[in-house]
């Protein structure tokens, strides 16, 4: 599902975020990255969603290489992968149902599917009884089940989470990550990005550890060693 | 599809527009300004236009008689003239028809009327009122009357009308270079407020523009709400200056009667009648020049 071929990344020439980097995820897998704040974790989130270019190797996404994907084709891509963020980035004016429909009617997607789909998402991940409500109206754990359910909109086939309970509680941060289990049992391939040292172990499956820029391990049902 | 996308542009432009209230308001003012600044040259124009056509109406050359010219030698002297290449018609006003004349113009005046009659003749001489094909040629024309030695003629009237045309367009393209240079800042104004109105919106809108670029949205769907309002920025200062401007044309229409007695001078009928060339053309362009101004603001502001 998602390949990296000798990947290196720098912001200047004396920063190198991302070294030599190679990795196979495969299709319906939940994998873990970890690694310390600089190790180039959410550089590799960037990387995977066309937000940065990559300066040597080869990007491969669902058999599309984006290594030199052009702007014109990256909304393309983002449609073929939901992301969420620690800080949820919704609209604070826009209902839960609104924030997710955002998603939609931006890809020009007609009113009456957006209708039709959301109460669906939104029953996924729990909050069809909450959608009306604004962000401010809703607990963070509720925030971030939201902001998943905007990124399962497109129905993706991978879904990256570059820290999604970094503002969380513990209960909170526990419902979420049992909810990106229940996605990836649905056969989307979920790239969790953390370094909650709990949860990673928690999970038992495949944690790639990140140092410097560099995969400094990769196991299958691995924990949370740095 | 083409039409659900086209009608969500235009709700998130106009989002954009009564978010920042204050700030479109101000956008449409220097707008206005700018285009009443462009209908004012054109107004002084068209007025220098019509000055200048009012007085090229009145060019002609008087050519005095002596009272005691016959009939037949006058006759004569009209037909060499209207030979002229340079004439387009001459007038003949013999002593009775000037004297009528006299007395229409001064039926207000009895102390000349008086004087008139008193002095027991008509000292009035006949004329002959040559006008010319083209007032560019009254130079020609005056060089060839001068060159008519004839008996009968008393004396000769060519008003220097050349230089008073000439002042009139002296001071219209003075009013004109100062009019073109004011609408070129305020030009340039425009697309300054334009450029900084879109760039503003696209602060207020920069948690929406990461979030359309996140979940997908195409780069077109991200920049039409902006051109659109610069577009809708056109459309509505257009429609304030068609709403000021006539009000003040109305105003303006009666002390022009006044000045050019005589002559049908209306400046609303000429923006009536032109309505579609002076007010299409201003919203093409100054649409021209937000989109412009959009489109700089947008490339710049709203990259990935």
């Amino acid at each position: 599902m998602i390949k990296f071929f000798n990947v290196y990344k720098a912001y200047t020439p004396k920063a190198q975020v991302l070294k030599d980097v190679n990795l196979h995820i495969r299709p319906g897998e939940f994998v873990s990255v970890v690694g310390q704040s600089g190790s180039g974790k959410t550089t590799l989130v960037k990387v995977m969603i066309g937000e940065e270019k990559i300066n040597e190797g080869k990007i491969v996404l669902g058999g599309w290489d984006i290594t030199d994907i052009g702007w014109r084709e990256v909304p393309y891509l983002r449609r073929q992968i939901g992301v969420i963020f620690q800080d949820f980035k919704l609209l604070p004016k826009k209902t839960l149902f609104e924030n997710v429909a955002f998603a939609l009617e931006v890809c020009g997607q007609p009113s009456k599917r957006i209708k039709d789909i959301i109460p669906r998402v939104m029953k996924i991940v729990g909050l069809e009884d909450k959608m009306h409500r604004y962000p401010h109206e809703v607990s963070g754990g509720e925030k971030q089940r939201a902001a998943i359910a905007r990124a399962l909109v497109h129905s993706p086939k991978v879904l990256l989470a570059d820290e999604p309970t970094g503002n969380l509680d513990a209960i909170n941060a526990g419902e979420i990550i049992d909810l990106l289990l229940h996605i990836n049992k649905f056969g989307t391939t979920v790239v969790l990005v953390s370094h909650n040292k709990e949860i990673v172990n928690r999970l038992n499956k495949r944690v790639i550890t990140l140092e410097d820029g560099s995969i400094v391990g990769d196991r299958e049902k691995g924990r949370y060693m740095l | 599809m083409f039409f659900l996308s086209l009608y969500r542009t235009i709700k998130f432009s106009l989002q954009d527009l009564t978010r920042n209230i204050w700030l479109s308001a101000v956008t449409i003012i220097i707008l206005v300004l700018a285009l009443f600044s462009i209908n004012m040259l054109l107004l002084v124009k068209i007025i220098g236009d019509a000055a200048v056509g009012v007085i090229k109406e009145k060019i002609d050359i008087s050519l005095y008689l002596k009272p005691e010219a016959e009939e037949k030698n006058i006759i004569a002297l009209k037909a060499q003239i209207e030979n002229l290449s340079e004439v387009k018609s001459v007038k003949y006003i013999s002593k009775e028809d000037a004297l009528e004349i006299f007395k229409q113009n001064n039926s207000d005046n009895p102390e000349v009327l008086q004087a008139l009659r008193e002095l027991g003749k008509n000292p009035l001489t006949p004329t002959l009122i040559i006008q010319p094909k083209n007032s560019d040629q009254i130079d020609n024309l005056t060089h060839e009357i001068d060159k008519i030695q004839n008996d009968i003629i008393d004396s000769k009237n060519f008003t220097d009308y050349k230089a008073v045309i000439g002042r009139i367009n002296a001071v219209t393209d003075k009013v004109t270079k100062a009019g073109l240079l004011l609408s070129a800042i305020f030009i340039f104004i425009t697309l300054m407020v334009i450029f900084n109105s879109i760039r503003v919106a696209i602060y207020t809108h920069n948690m929406e523009i990461n979030i359309m670029r996140l979940v997908g949205s195409s780069n077109s769907f991200i920049y039409m709400p902006f051109l659109i309002s610069g577009l809708l920025y056109a459309l509505f200062g257009v429609v304030f200056i068609v709403l000021l401007f006539y009000p003040f044309l109305s105003l303006l229409q009666p002390y022009l009667e006044a000045f050019f007695v005589g002559y049908n001078i209306n400046v609303v009928d000429y923006f009536n009648s032109h309505f579609y060339e002076i007010f299409g053309l201003e919203f093409l362009g100054i649409a021209a020049i937000n989109i412009l101004a959009s489109w700089w603001a947008t490339r710049r502001y709203t990259q990935a």
